[in-house]
């Protein structure tokens, strides 16, 4: 564990929409109409996520994994199937409607960090704290940096941070909202592999002390390996799913 | 909403100093300006005369008319009268043509005139009419004959005392169109000056005042028994016609504006997409974060809100400034006097720009708040298209308003796009052949100018953009200055040293005995004496001289005046006959027409024409068409009558002289010992007219300077859109070896390239232009204009050079690996 972080106090009673699954696929299929022919990227995957549970996502490159995290999140519509976000069916929901039930609720990791390259390291954490209307954001987001080392880099912008350092900063962002459920796709994948060992350690630590529900795509079978439970996927469909090693 | 606001602005400014903000900015500002500048102006001049409502009529109701009118319809309204003429006033041997202005107790019914005992003050309120004995004259007019309030002039016969200055007067602001400064008399002391000799060009003026209906009633009962020589004039329309010519300027320096804020739109939607394309994973990420559509607006829209708010004031500050100059320019004598500035400008030019801004921005802005967030995890996923019908509706509306706002008239605005829009396609293809041009020299270059060649060559449509908005912006200032030089200079050089610089007008017949007399006793050359009559061409074949013509010859000059008609056996120096034969000596009913006049208005050989000369009709039939040579400053007429049918009529005489220096004693005697007959100093004149086209020109200069930078900005614009692509490749040339002096060297071609280029281009658009322009406006032979070839070429490839390396030279300061780092 990082000498920095204090243990926070986690509230399992914390918001009145708790839902015993986080997150539910049925019958789930993504079909894109290319030039030539129809492509099926996702078919009939079956998938119900409980809160509080760590799901590794894992599969060949082109396998359909970040199509399949893209659907979980809401941030695409699905050719078939229907999901269930935090207790809220997808399918009837427009765009802004999704992305209203996102706010402060939903996390999000990427391969790439996308930090907002204008703002500094405590202005990114902050940003989803303030735009969920949080009183005393500032605070939160200085916490949340403390805790993932990098007190001292708050008025850093994200161009002055190594990759290791962002994906810190991201991390950060990703909990502040203390969200029911975070998604990340891959966030080691642009990292070396001891940097990405130390952000995974950080990303399970942070998992455990808030409760979250965390989905996570993956080449990396060790990393799969930590999770409570595993889908395996190959063009597109679950060749294996199930608990996983310390399930 | 107010946390996206918030969010919005915090990111602009954390983004102040990217490089589409400044351009954005800068575009703004210049747009803005430049209309703002002619804007504030415009509002001053029409306030100026709002101001002073129906004072600056001088009156309810105006009628003017060429001869007196005697009968009027029944009124009880007060009334005016005054008689307007040119005439000399001479002072030692000094003489100088002015407006004369014989004026009754009552004149001016509103308003007032202010006389001044000194020179620039503001005067005293008081009648127009001077005491017996004195004269109110122009400030002007003093230095002219270096006199002073108190000094004694000759009118005519007589002699009259400055008795004081005029400050104002109704109608007047002064400045550009004055060329014959004004001078009030009495009425009564008219006739004694023996000024008014039959044939004399008189405008008579009758004022009127009273109650509104009544008012409304006469005018009402007047018009139908008015000629189309004769003109009424109501307090509404009295500022609008009192402008006069300025007003038709006004309108096309507002033009000149227009086009800056159009190069500037294009410069902004330029911005605009790039900042659109860079703000694409930023807007993505928000929407993973939680943001609709509509937060997402709110967030760009106040960006641009504040942006578009702030170059707009800017561009208004900068159209305060910049306006003065432009008062200055157009009416050195009245700027002081104009009211202050106004604030409807001010809400014009803020309006124009947010107008530009939403025009040139709003379909890039919202397709950024329509981002899909599933890009964060696919960031090849294009931006949703937004419907091109509804971009090109939004632009295309916005550009449209503005346009049509600025113009004010329908066919004008149709007129202005039609040309903008030839003479844009024609710039784009000259652009595109002069880009295959390009390829060629390519060829044959070798090392970073080859680079630098195919760069332009491969970012065509920017190339096209950059070269088009510049050559533009240099054509346009190229002709202006080209027009001065060769018309009004190249014309005075290409006249004969002996050419006419006098013309005497107003020659009573019995006095032509004694001026011959007169003149011969000096080393002056004169032309023959055409004795002159006004007449108005009315009817064809006996049917209305109107009838059949287009909209267009209904206008024309020659049917809307009174024209000099003239009688003569001999065909005048500089005339040849196009078609017919020369009537000669023999008398009869004939009459030769200028060719271009018969054209315009479908006359042929054969037609019988009718003049109304006075009360009087009378007809002859055309037997020639003539050429003229309206440039020589010879006497030059439309209509020359054969002797005979004009013979009776009273007739006054033209003749215009050469006076070498050595004479011009001779002209003072002249004026004294013939107090009727005008002189008329053409070079005098001359001098005067050049003086108003170089102000006139200086203040449209002053707006391509506006224009310049918007072309600029457009460059600049184009330039930033390709910065991360170049980057990108001045990396992957580093990490390949390339020096930096390479890519540096490789810029400045492509840059300096650029420049040359449009200034070529300007150059060939201005030298073909200016041909037309000489040969079929003027009849002068075009002429090459050799330096021109070279310094705009040389100015654009400084401008370009200087504004393109200043915008892109961090590609090559960056190391490599920061690069890399800046890119990923
Ligand atoms: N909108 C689309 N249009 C066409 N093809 C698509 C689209 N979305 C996804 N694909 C294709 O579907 C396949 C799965 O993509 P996806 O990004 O989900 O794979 P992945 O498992 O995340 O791979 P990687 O490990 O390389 O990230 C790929 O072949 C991709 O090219
Ligand atoms: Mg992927």
């Amino acid at each position: 564990m990082h000498p920095n972080i204090r243990t926070y106090e986690e509230t399992s009673s914390r918001t009145p929409g708790f839902h015993p699954v986080a997150v539910e696929a049925r019958g789930l299929g993504q079909q894109v109409s290319t030039a030539e022919r129809d492509l099926t990227i996702l078919k009939d995957i079956h998938l119900s996520v409980k809160a509080g549970a760590t799901w590794a996502i894992t599969g060949a490159s082109g396998s359909g994994k970040s199509t399949l995290l893209g659907l979980l999140a809401g941030l695409d519509r699905p050719s078939s199937g229907s999901v269930t976000l935090l207790g809220q069916a997808l399918d009837g929901l427009d765009e802004d409607a999704r992305a209203r039930l996102r706010a402060g609720r939903v996390g999000f990791v990427f391969q790439s960090f996308q930090l907002l390259p204008a703002l500094t390291a405590l202005e990114n954490v902050l940003l989803p704290l303030e735009l969920s209307g949080q009183t005393d954001a500032r605070d939160q987001a200085r916490h949340w940096l403390e805790r993932v080392g990098l007190a001292e880099r708050a008025e850093h912008t994200p161009r002055q941070l190594s990759g290791g350092e962002q994906q810190r900063v991201a991390l950060a962002r990703a909990f502040a909202t203390h969200p029911e459920i975070v998604f990340a796709d891959e966030p080691t994948g642009n990292l070396d592999a001891d940097t990405g060992a130390r952000i995974i350690d950080l990303l399970f630590d942070l998992n455990v002390q808030t409760g979250t529900t965390l989905i996570l795509v993956t080449h990396d079978e060790a990393l799969a390996a930590r999770c409570s439970h595993r889908l395996r996927l190959a063009a597109g469909r679950v060749v294996d799913a199930g608990a996983g090693a310390d399930a | 909403m107010m946390r996206w606001l918030r969010l919005g602005l915090t990111l602009l400014r954390r983004e102040r100093a990217s490089g589409e903000w400044r351009i954005l900015l800068l575009a703004l500002v210049i747009g803005v300006g430049s209309v703002s500048t002619t804007g504030f102006l415009g509002d001053r001049l029409k306030r100026a005369m709002t101001e002073r409502g129906a004072g600056f009529l001088g009156a309810d109701l105006l009628v003017t008319s060429p001869r007196p009118i005697q009968a009027w319809p029944d009124h009880d309204l007060d009334t005016s009268q005054a008689i307007e003429l040119a005439s000399m006033a001479s002072r030692g041997d000094l003489f100088q043509l002015v407006t004369l202005r014989a004026v009754d107790a009552a004149w001016p019914l509103r308003g007032q005139v202010r006389i001044a005992q000194r020179p620039f003050e503001d005067g005293q309120p008081g009648p127009a009419l001077p005491p017996p004995g004195d004269i109110y004259v122009e400030t002007g007019l003093l230095s002219l004959l270096d006199a002073q309030v108190g000094d004694r002039v000759r009118i005519g016969a007589s002699e009259f005392r400055i008795g004081g200055l005029v400050a104002d007067e109704p109608g007047r602001i002064g400045g550009i169109f004055g060329l014959a400064p004004r001078v009030f008399l009495r009425a009564d002391a008219l006739a004694a000056t023996q000024v008014l000799q039959p044939g004399s060009r008189i405008t008579y003026l009758y004022q009127f005042a009273g109650a509104p209906e009544a008012i409304e009633g006469f005018a009402r009962a007047l018009k139908p028994r008015l000629d189309n020589t004769q003109r009424l004039t109501g307090a509404r329309e009295g500022s609008q016609v009192l402008r006069g010519p300025f007003a038709n300027a006004d309108r096309y320096i507002q033009l000149t504006a227009l086009i800056s804020l159009l190069l500037s739109v294009a410069a902004v939607a330029i911005a605009a997409r790039r900042h659109a394309l860079r703000h694409y994973d930023q807007a993505a990420l928000l929407r993973c974060l939680g943001a609709t559509t509509g937060q997402l607006r709110t967030l760009y829209a106040s960006q641009w809100l504040l942006l578009g708010l702030l170059g707009s004031l800017l561009g208004v500050g900068l159209g305060a400034l910049a306006q003065q100059g432009l008062a200055a320019l157009l009416l050195p004598e009245a700027a002081w006097q104009l009211p202050e500035l106004g604030w409807a400008p001010v809400g014009a030019g803020m309006l124009s720009g947010l107008l530009a801004l939403a025009g040139a921005s709003l379909p890039y802005l919202l397709r950024l708040s329509q981002t899909p967030p599933l890009r964060v995890l696919r960031r090849d996923l294009p931006p949703l298209p937004l419907a091109a019908w509804l971009s090109a509706a939004i632009t295309g509306t916005a550009l449209t308003g503005l346009v049509l706002w600025y113009a004010q008239d329908a066919q004008l605005v149709a007129v202005f796009l039609g040309a903008l829009a030839a003479l844009v396609l024609t710039l784009a293809i000259l652009a595109r052949l002069a880009l295959a041009g390009g390829r060629w020299v390519r060829r044959l270059s070798a090392g970073p100018l080859r680079f630098g060649l195919a760069q332009l060559l491969r970012h065509r449509l920017d190339s096209t953009l950059q070269l088009g908005a510049f050559t533009l912006a240099l054509f346009l200032l190229a002709l202006l200055t080209l027009v001065r030089t060769d018309l009004v200079h190249g014309w005075r050089q290409q006249l004969p040293a002996d050419a006419p610089n006098h013309f005497l007008v107003n020659i009573a017949p019995h006095q032509q005995q004694e001026v011959s007399a007169y003149l011969a006793k000096y080393p002056i050359k004169s032309s023959d004496l055409y004795p002159m009559i006004r007449g108005k061409l009315v009817t064809r074949n006996g049917q209305p001289i109107t009838e059949g013509l287009s909209e267009a010859a209904r206008e024309d000059n020659t049917l809307r005046r009174e024209l000099n008609l003239t009688w003569t056996g001999r065909l005048p120096a500089n005339n040849e006959i196009l078609a017919g034969t020369w009537h000669g000596n023999r008398p009869g009913d004939e009459i030769s027409v200028e060719a271009r006049m018969a054209e315009r208005l479908g006359l042929a050989l054969g037609d019988r024409l009718g003049f109304q000369v006075g009360d009087q009709t009378v007809e002859a039939r055309i037997t020639s068409l003539r050429s003229v040579q309206w440039e020589s400053l010879q006497p030059n007429f439309f209509v020359i009558f054969a002797p005979g049918p004009l013979e009776t009529l009273p007739a006054s005489g033209l003749a215009a002289i050469h006076v070498p220096p050595e004479a011009r004693d001779a002209l003072t005697g002249f004026v004294k010992a013939f107090p009727g007959i005008t002189v008329l100093a053409l070079d005098k004149l001359m001098n005067d007219i050049q003086a108003v086209f170089d102000q006139i020109i200086a203040a449209l200069q002053l707006l391509l300077g506006f224009l310049l930078a918007a072309g600029m900005a457009v460059v600049l614009a184009t330039l930033l859109a390709s910065l991360d692509a170049r980057q990108q490749e001045a990396v992957l040339l580093r990490t390949l070896g390339a020096p930096r002096a390479f890519l540096a060297k490789s810029l400045w071609s492509e840059f300096l390239a650029l420049g040359a280029l449009a200034g070529l281009l300007a150059s060939a658009c201005a030298e073909i232009a200016m041909a037309l322009i000489a040969q079929r406006l003027f009849e002068l032979s075009p002429q090459w204009h050799p330096l021109m070839w070279i310094s705009l070429p040389l100015a654009g490839a400084l401008l370009v050079g200087a504004g393109g390396w200043l915008t892109t030279r961090q590609i090559t300061r960056i190391p490599p690996m920061q690069s890399i780092r800046a890119l990923s």
